[in-house]
């Protein structure tokens, strides 16, 4: 008897470690984000030393009167151009972080990532048509909101191409992706390859930028991703009962094909959201929850909120990295999350050695 | 902007145009011309079959290549809307088969057979039109290039990214294609107009100029480029003159230099893109240049290549730096 409770308890003891560990990573982690999002304001291809720049964000704060040794610009540059564009990647990187681990999720695929049913491609195709029409209209709108119609769109036909009755298989669907991913592709290659003078901008978009990130977009896409994400938070559980086969899941009572409509249409809009005024920024959405999975367990309860929280640091330093390694030119973001992410998952794949899944 | 600079070809249409008026009493007069101009052609034939010196042998293009020129060539393609506007304002567009879908000037140029894209050949419609010259582009070198020498057509590479490079082109192609008449006058007179402003914009302020190419992420014209040159030369100084030829620049530093001037690319000809971003971009308005309502957008296709419209270009531009000196 008392082996028995000594097992049970040690069983116990071990799922609370465990519990308590994984709220303390998402802490850790959480503060980590802002540590390193209020470092990285401090450098630019300006510079504005450290103090100068903690001085200026205090005295932004309401009943705080301090003395103003600065220049408008200078404060412009803190917070009307650093700032949000801190907060912009470092939305981007959550929301890529979260849909990657979904999709591998909801698809149990290794090679799921955000893009895996057509979203950048419909995204990209709409941007690059944007930045062909002629039409005034919109604004500077007219690029966001054209990238954002094509992801929904793509998607939506990948969805009604692969749906099978009220099912969706997920090869079919994957497959659909693939298919009308490369159909979308070849489109965007034709306009890029006509668009002239046009292009140093279609190719920015598509490596993705954080260039001209300001607080209308941070405020723009910041309710589809709270809606978002709290959507995919609050099925995590579900997530990981489907990692059993879809049957299993089912008679554990998991409606399986509502989950996915309503997974998949939350991470689309949550990628939607992140690349129509970025571009298509890669690898972000299928390293981070590799890593996070390897360094913490395959639990959807913690690795969704990590992902988000690892993608956001992830993508705020990729983007540092950008705007300070050559100044005062921009190196493509994309270039940069490519260029640390795909060496930092090797190290981390040869150091487990063991499988993902 | 008005084209101060005609080709002499278009100044001939124009008499022709006259001389085809209703006006019958002019027939005589035109027989007459033809008569006269024969004779002048016919002297000149035998001129140039004589002494004028035939231009065979080898030349260095932009591109350091160096390729062998045999005889006068007849049968030209160019690949590009600048080497297009060269060709014509040497007068040698009857000898011109083949154009680009972007040569838009002179407006005659449309009506040439299009062989090209921006960067796309047809390879094979160009040699079925069994050119003896052709004149390419940088964005040419590694592939259209390569494959072009293959089937043993002479190919140049016209890379103007100064002023003087532009006329030493423009010499060059004068010079193969029996031209070089045409182009010393030409040249001369390009180099007056040069002179002219470096002369009206000499001991003014250089103010700090920022030329824009595009808005999303901002790419501006560096050092090593014909816009820089442009720049210096009307008078102005170059913000980016840090930067290599074409670069992107952060927001941040390009406010930061406060602009006293921003000069801003149209778009595939007349699109005011990146002109109304600039315009309406809140974070710009605290530069001189907003400020003081200077930010101008310039056409893309004068100011985007490389011909004699490029002294177009220097005179808009010095305008637009130095509007008092031009009251």
């Amino acid at each position: 008897m008392t082996t028995q409770q000594n097992q049970l308890n040690a069983l116990e003891n071990r799922v609370t470690w465990r519990r308590r560990f994984s709220i303390f990573s998402v802490a850790a982690m959480a503060v980590g984000l802002l540590v390193v999002g209020s470092l990285v304001l401090t450098v630019g291809s300006v510079h504005i030393a450290f103090r100068q720049v903690w001085a200026i964000l205090v005295s932004h704060l309401p009943l705080v009167n301090l003395e103003v040794n600065w220049s408008s610009t200078t404060d412009m540059i803190v917070t009307g151009i650093r700032l949000p564009r801190i907060i912009l990647a470092g939305m981007a990187g959550a929301a890529l972080g979260v849909a990657g681990a979904t999709y591998q999720g909801l698809f149990r695929n290794p090679l799921a990532d955000p893009y895996l049913i057509g979203v950048a491609q419909g995204a990209a195709l709409g941007a690059v048509t944007g930045f062909l029409l002629p039409w005034t209209f919109l604004g500077g709108y007219l690029i966001p909101v054209l990238a954002f119609l094509g992801a929904l769109v793509s998607v939506s036909a990948v969805y009604l191409i692969a749906r099978v009755g009220k099912a969706i298989p997920v090869t079919t669907l994957i497959l659909a992706g693939v298919a009308i991913g490369s159909f979308l592709i070849s489109l965007t290659s034709y306009i890029t390859i006509i668009s002239a003078d046009k292009m140093p901008g279609i190719l920015s978009w598509l490596m993705g930028k954080f260039s001209m990130a300001n607080w209308e977009q941070v405020g723009l896409i910041a309710p589809f991703l709270v809606v978002g994400l709290a959507v995919i938070f609050i099925f995590a559980r579900p997530l990981n009962v489907m990692q059993l086969d879809e049957e299993q899941a089912e008679q554990l009572g998991i409606n399986v094909e509502r989950t996915k409509l309503i997974l998949m249409a939350a991470s689309t809009l949550i990628t939607a959201a992140a690349v129509c005024f970025v571009g298509t920024i890669g690898f972000v959405g299928i390293i981070i929850p590799h890593a996070v999975r390897l360094i913490w367990g395959p639990d959807h309860r913690t690795l969704l909120p990590l992902a988000a929280l690892s993608g956001a640091i992830l993508l705020i330093l990729a983007d540092t990295a950008s705007r300070t390694l050559f100044p005062p030119t921009e190196i493509p973001v994309g270039v940069i999350t490519a260029f640390l992410g795909a060496p930092f998952f090797l190290f981390l794949l040869r150091r487990k050695k063991k499988a993902v899944f | 902007m008005a084209t101060s600079l005609e080709s002499p070809s278009t100044r001939i249409e124009g008499d022709f145009l006259f001389l085809f008026g209703n006006d019958l009493a002019r027939m005589d007069l035109m027989r007459r011309f033809y008569f006269l101009g024969s004779i002048i052609l016919a002297l000149l034939i035998a001129a140039s079959g004589c002494k004028s010196p035939v231009p065979q042998g080898n030349i260095t293009d932009d591109l350091g290549r160096t390729v062998q020129i045999k005889g006068i060539p007849q049968r030209i393609v160019s690949l590009s809307p600048s080497n297009t506007e060269i060709v014509y304002a040497l007068g040698l567009e009857d000898r011109l088969i083949g154009v680009t879908t972007y040569c838009n000037y002179p407006p005659e140029a449309q009506k040439k057979l299009q062989v090209s894209g921006y960067s796309t050949v047809d390879v094979e419609k160009v040699v079925s039109l069994q050119p003896d010259l052709i004149l390419a582009d940088s964005i040419h070198k590694t592939e259209v290039i390569p494959a072009l020498e293959k089937l043993g057509i002479p190919v140049i590479g016209i890379v103007a990214p100064s002023l003087d490079q532009l006329l030493a082109d423009i010499e060059l192609v004068g010079k193969i294609s029996g031209k070089q008449n045409a182009a010393s006058v030409l040249v001369a007179s390009l180099k007056q107009r040069i002179t002219a402003v470096k002369e009206k914009t000499a001991g003014a302020s250089k103010p700090r100029v920022f030329f824009v190419t595009w808005h999303d992420p901002l790419w501006t014209v560096g050092r090593g480029s014909m816009i820089d040159d442009l720049i210096v030369r009307a008078g102005g100084s170059n913000m980016a003159s840090d930067l290599k030829a074409n670069q992107t620049i952060d927001l941040e530093t390009a406010i930061q230099r406060n602009p006293e001037v921003i000069v801003v690319l149209s778009s595939m000809g007349d699109q005011a893109v990146s002109y109304n971003f600039l315009k309406n971009e809140p974070r710009f308005q605290a530069t001189d240049a907003l400020k003081n309502n200077r930010v101008y957008q310039v056409d893309s296709d004068i100011f985007g290549r490389t011909t004699p419209r490029t002294i177009d270009a220097l005179e808009e531009l010095a305008k637009l730096i130095h509007p008092e000196l031009y009251k």
